[in-house]
């Protein structure tokens, strides 16, 4: 009886120990910023919301931290290093090796090699503490302007919301300049290649704090395109994003186009084109009810819209509109990027895959 | 020969000439008072009959299927009200084999379906969704916000633009692969089932509900109205085409399938008077071995009714074996009842005699059944305990039936005398070596050197081969589809179509993450279930997983115009609840109301155990890293879920079993020979046959389920009956100096009737079977037919075969002076024929002694 009881008290403590042992060890969560991305083969069949180019390489960004990248043309890809596995929304290379990533939860990642390893800059724990910083610096040298106390406000607003910051697009000048955006007017920009970045919402005009979806140049011009016909430009003279007459209240979700041709498009099918760099605008009929989500130029100058349903419309090269290319079978289109001579790179939610140009 | 002796008790002509109070109590209690004891049977009889008559049910139980103390089906059980995505539904898929489904004429008999099916008793038909419920819904994001309407345009009338406007709202929907078929040749109906009926308050009866699918639905529209078509079970060559999947119809085709099974049963009857006419070329006694026989299995289903149980299709298996084991024991009292007739014994006395002989003989041969029986109560899963439960009730029956009822019967109405006398003419045959007796000296050859070596060689290769080949044995069903209908079964033919032609497979394994109450709308907890859905996706088994975070994700889209880049989980908790608010209306099914249990359902592309197993590790491990008391990952839904638990059950159940049901069987041996070397005998060649089954399993394409389980141990419970006879009578001999190869010659003489008649009777009961259309019936079918005629065959070959090895002559001697003739008060040198040779060294102390 002794023994037995013995035993078991003994297994009593085996099993306490264990179940204890199992919880100390379970449920640690770890944040999306904190845990790096999984390598996993799924990964190139899985979400992606951007492609870029660095160099001849093809960088493509998606879904819990997922970075991709490709030396053949998007036959093989290789899984980066990631220190975060939060969503990531943009890619941009302004150079082969230099390269910024950004997503959700504030995250901006860069890469100095071509795109294989990353390590974070910024994420959105730090960003409200950033615009606060930065706004109170400029209250206090300039009490007499109460415009300081709005962003101010703003600042202490994105501090209380934490890491809340879906980021949508990154654009670099060079490999020091540069630009990320996001919801609600969020816009960052450096001047030192990412060690530090500065809010930039005192320089938009955009009062009612709409979503920033996408920035990117045209020629030697800066866009900005946002929610409810929002359409900035970069005005060097004024040092600020100044915005455009819109002919559209709809969503944009982004610009494309190339000197003297840009091309606004968005929500339900609109693309809207303009000669003089965003002063007037005709609708181009692409004759489709979905959104348009992703636009580039190929090698040869064509302009290429994507939908979210997966169609490719190719412009008809007078710029007078738009005409659907019929592929085997459609898939979301969320990024592209040219990829030399001879097809254009495509990602979205059912991963990457090609497009063949005639 | 010369050795066999006639039997020691007299021949007594005249009732008048015999001792009304010899025999023991039971005997004298019985036999002497025949009129009533005969009416209190017939009263029990119809009693039970008539229990059996009204209160038996044939009910396929989903619960008692899956084994109810496994942790994972604990949970399931805990949670599953919360769990209305992997509920009890049933999808029906109407097909246009003329067209796509943009045919007015295709779209007017859909809604004649969904009407049908609205309107049908047990249908939750607020859940219901088709192309025609105002539930299926587009929306799309415009400059304005959300806007909507019905996939089915509002006004339709048939017109070309509202088959346009419909062909619209489907794409604008996202229905294709969940309503309606990729290839857009057919359309679903989901029809979810209320646990009870609102009208009766009871649970649906499946039966009938998938009756009323098949009358109302596919006899009329797949059919033009011709039933006789559509019973055939091929598919319809009209225009549409109707598919049912879901559980309601998985056990409505289990039940048909069970009422078909029952028919094989009057298969089993015919058989055995067949069998049983060809062993007595008697007619009466042949009707009254059936007949008593039945009347076991009158009883037995009558107080399995009585007691509350239903037909279940494993329990169905009980009839059969009672049935069969019952005729082999009836067979015997007729036998013995025959050759005393033949010899000139007046029946009633010869019945008294023949009850003498094998009364306790046979209690013992049945308390060994019991042993196969009783074992499967080991098994935590309640239709094997039931099997088991059930069964051990029909072996008590036996005892009325096969051992008293049949001798007084017999002793009423005799034998036909032809009949007797033939009895005693195979029997001196025998005995000079001809008819039988030539197949007696064939089997004597293998208490040779030569032919023991060679027997022993081959047996030794077999199990060697055997065991090389059953190291494949698999675990679970292996084939797709339903496991419990055949492969080729229209249900089957129908999920194959599902699967193929829509994008979710219907093997879902489900992890059920539970918090507290709003929970389920945790930023973190969505991040974690996010996580544990992408873990199962990297198994290349998954095909795709599916929670509450798809619709979050989806609807968080949604609000930032569909824009691509924001399909994601937001930690802003205003955003999570307005996406929990939107799925409660679009997926309601993705969580329960208070938001408390959430599953991540992974789908399957088959349930074969290593899926299932891998998958199972997978998501064991992170719910081992990830719970925490207030949110726990709990394993396992969905039917992949309950399989994998089950599998688990039955590896675990396969290994104890054997081990269990091998110990009972040793030491019942060890008892009964008190010889370990006997013992081995007896065994050996049970072990090839247990071995040698799991080979066929492999080559056959079986795996170990729920459903093979009890073959073994029935196998092994019942076989060692044959050993049993043989060797009880060899050794027998063998303790009384006789040579190991006369020995065996007198037991196969004596006994090698019996065995064959009983490893085929048993055989031809259960035979049929492997025409079922319940799968796992048929495969039990197959492999008890394969283990009652091994088990003979290895007991007839290898007995004398390894006794040539184990019990050679001199050791026998030894054994044999150690102990039974010190027991035995009667040392005599003849033997009675007719008794029941596994107990006889019983009969000699207890029920000759009485005699005396």
């Amino acid at each position: 009886m002794g023994s037995f009881k013995k035993c078991a008290l003994l297994a009593l403590g085996i099993a306490l120990g264990s179940s204890l042992q199992g919880i100390a060890q379970a449920g640690s969560y770890v944040d999306v910023l904190d845990l790096p991305a999984k390598p996993s083969a799924l990964a190139v069949r899985s979400p992606l919301r951007d492609v870029a180019q660095a160099g001849q390489r093809l960088v493509a960004v998606g879904q819990r931290g997922h970075i991709l990248y490709s030396d053949n043309g998007g036959k093989d890809w290789q899984q980066a290093r990631v220190p975060v596995s939060a969503d990531l929304n943009s890619v941009h290379f302004p150079t082969p090796q230099q390269g910024w990533a950004v997503g959700n939860d504030g995250v901006i990642l860069h890469s100095s090699d071509a795109g294989a390893s990353w390590n974070k800059q910024l994420d959105g724990r730090q960003i409200g503490e950033r615009v606060l910083a930065h706004y109170q610096a400029l209250a206090a040298a300039e009490p007499a302007n109460e415009t300081w106390a709005q962003y101010v406000a703003e600042g202490q607003r994105l501090v209380d919301e934490g890491a809340d910051k879906p980021l949508l697009d990154v654009w670099f000048a060079d490999a020091r300049r540069g630009y990320a955006v996001g919801v609600f007017n969020l816009i960052l920009h450096t001047e030192d290649g990412g060690q530090s970045w500065a809010p930039l919402q005192d320089r938009t005009d955009n009062p009612q704090s709409l979503h920033l979806n996408a920035i990117s140049a045209v020629g030697e011009e800066l866009y900005i395109a946002g929610e409810q016909g929002l359409l900035l430009k970069w005005d060097a003279a004024q040092q600020r994003f100044a915005a455009l007459p819109t002919p559209y209240q709809g969503t944009w979700f982004g610009v494309v186009g190339k000197p003297g041709e840009l091309l606004a498009y968005g929500l339900r099918g609109h693309v809207f084109r303009s000669g003089d760099g965003g002063q007037s605008w005709n609708q181009v009929e692409t004759g489709l009810p979905v959104s348009i989500t992703a636009g580039a130029v190929d090698a040869r100058g064509d302009i290429w819209l994507f939908s979210l349903a997966g169609h490719a419309l190719r412009g008809t090269g007078d710029g007078a509109g738009f005409a659907v290319v019929a592929q085997e079978a459609l898939a979301p289109v969320a990024g592209v990027a040219q990829d030399g001579a001879n097809q254009l790179v495509l990602v979205g939610e059912r991963g990457v895959r090609t497009l063949a140009l005639q | 020969m010369a050795n066999i002796k006639q039997d020691t008790m007299p021949v007594i002509r005249d009732l008048r000439d015999f001792d009304q109070r010899s025999g023991n109590v039971l005997e004298r209690l019985v036999f002497n008072y025949r009129p009533l004891f005969v009416v209190c049977m017939v009263l029990v009889t119809l009693v039970l009959g008539y229990m059996a008559l009204t209160r038996l049910e044939l009910r396929p139980s989903f619960e008692k299927m899956i084994p109810q103390s496994q942790p994972y089906i604990q949970n399931f059980l805990e949670n599953r009200k919360s769990l209305r995505g992997l509920g009890n539904s049933v999808r029906v898929v109407v097909e246009n084999t003329q067209g796509d489904i943009f045919d007015p004429e295709y779209l007017d008999v859909l809604k004649q379906i969904n009407d049908e099916l609205f309107l049908a008793q047990g249908v939750d038909r607020a859940w219901m969704k088709s192309l025609w419920s105002p539930a299926v819904r587009w929306t799309e994001v415009t400059e304005e916000g959300f806007q909507g309407g019905t996939v089915m345009p509002d006004n339709y009338a048939g017109a070309p633009a509202d088959i346009e406007q419909l062909r619209q709202n489907i794409n604008r929907a996202g229905i294709v692969g969940s309503l309606v078929a990729k290839d857009l040749k057919s359309s679903m109906l989901i029809v979810p089932l209320l646990d009870q009926d609102s009208a009766t308050g009871r649970g649906i009866d499946y039966h009938q509900f998938s009756r009323m699918l098949e009358e109302k639905l596919r006899v009329k529209y797949e059919f033009a109205g011709d039933a006789k078509a559509a019973a055939s079970g091929e598919e319809g060559s009209g225009k549409y085409k109707i598919r049912v999947i879901g559980f309601a119809k998985l056990m409505g085709d289990l039940i048909d399938g069970l009422i078909q099974v029952m028919m094989f049963f009057a298969l089993a009857v015919v058989t055995s008077l067949v069998i049983i006419y060809l062993y007595t070329r008697c007619v009466r006694s042949t009707l009254l071995v059936v007949f008593c026989s039945l009347t076991a299995v009158v009883w037995q289903l009558g107080i399995v009714a009585w007691l509350g149980y239903a037909i279940d299709p494993y329990s169905i298996l009980v009839p059969f074996l009672i049935f069969a084991i019952g005729v082999s024991h009836a067979a015997q009292k007729m036998n013995g009842i025959m050759q005393d007739i033949g010899r000139g014994t007046h029946k009633l006395i010869a019945a008294r005699y023949t009850f003498r002989r094998l009364f306790v003989a046979g209690v013992t041969a049945l308390l060994a059944d019991a042993v196969g029986f009783a074992v499967l109560m080991l098994i935590d899963i309640p239709v094997i305990q039931d099997l088991a439960i059930t069964a051990s009730i029909g072996v008590a029956v036996l005892i009325f039936t096969s051992l008293l009822l049949m001798p007084v019967a017999l002793s009423y109405i005799g034998v036909g005398r032809k009949a007797a006398e033939r009895a005693m003419r195979i029997d001196t045959n025998a005995a000079d070596h001809r008819g039988f007796g030539k197949l007696w000296d064939m089997l004597d050859l293998f208490t040779t050197r030569k032919w023991a070596t060679g027997a022993v060689l081959v047996a030794t290769l077999m199990g060697v081969g055997g065991f090389l080949v059953s190291l494949n044995l698999k675990i679970g069903d292996l084939d797709s589809g339903a496991p419990e209908l055949r492969e080729d079964s229209r249900y089957n033919r129908d999920n194959a179509y599902i699967t193929g032609h829509y994008a979710l497979s219907s093997d879902t394994f489900a992890v059920m993450i539970k918090t507290a109450p709003e929970g389920c709308l945790n930023y973190q907890t969505l991040v974690l279930a996010d996580r544990l859905a992408w873990e199962l996706q990297q198994h290349p088994g998954v095909q795709t997983t599916v929670s509450l975070v798809n619709a979050v994700r989806q609807i968080t889209a949604g609000t930032f115009e569909g824009n691509p880049k924001m399909n994601s989980i937001q930690r802003n908790q205003d955003m999570l609840n307005y996406a929990a608010q939107q799925a409660s209306v679009n997926a309601p099914e993705l969580f329960n109301t208070d938001c408390s249990v959430m599953p991540v359902i992974a789908f399957l592309k088959d349930h074969k155990a290593e899926t299932l197993d891998e998958v199972v590790a997978i998501a064991d491990k992170f719910a081992q890293e990830n719970s925490t008391p207030e949110r726990q990952f709990l394993l396992a839904a969905g039917s992949a879920g309950i399989e994998a638990a089950t599998n688990i059950v039955v590896r675990e159940a396969n290994r104890t079993m054997l081990l269990f049901v091998y110990l009972a069987v040793t030491v019942f041996c060890l008892f009964t020979f008190r010889s370990w070397r006997a013992t081995l005998v007896a065994l050996l060649p049970l072990v090839l046959t247990s071995v040698l089954c799991e080979a066929l399993m492999v080559a056959m394409g079986i795996g170990v389920k729920v459903a093979t389980l009890p073959v073994i141990a029935l196998g092994v419970g019942i076989g060692v009956d044959y050993a049993l006879y043989l060797l009880s009578v060899q050794l027998h001999y063998q303790r009384k100096g006789m040579s190991l190869s006369d020995s065996y010659e007198n037991a196969v003489a004596f006994t090698g009737r019996v065995v064959g008649l009983v490893g085929i009777t048993l055989a031809a009961g259960v035979v049929g079977w492997a025409w079922s259309p319940i799968k796992f019936q048929a495969d039990m079918g197959i492999l008890l037919t394969f283990m009652f005629l091994w088990n003979m065959l290895g007991a007839l070959i290898l007995i004398p075969a390894l006794s040539y090895f184990l019990l050679p002559d001199k050791r026998s001697g030894a054994v044999a002076a150690k102990q039974v003739e010190t027991a035995s008060t009667q040392a005599q040198a003849q033997v009675n024929p007719q008794i029941h040779p596994k107990f006889e060294a019983c009969a000699e102390g207890g029920l000759l002694k009485n005699q005396r």
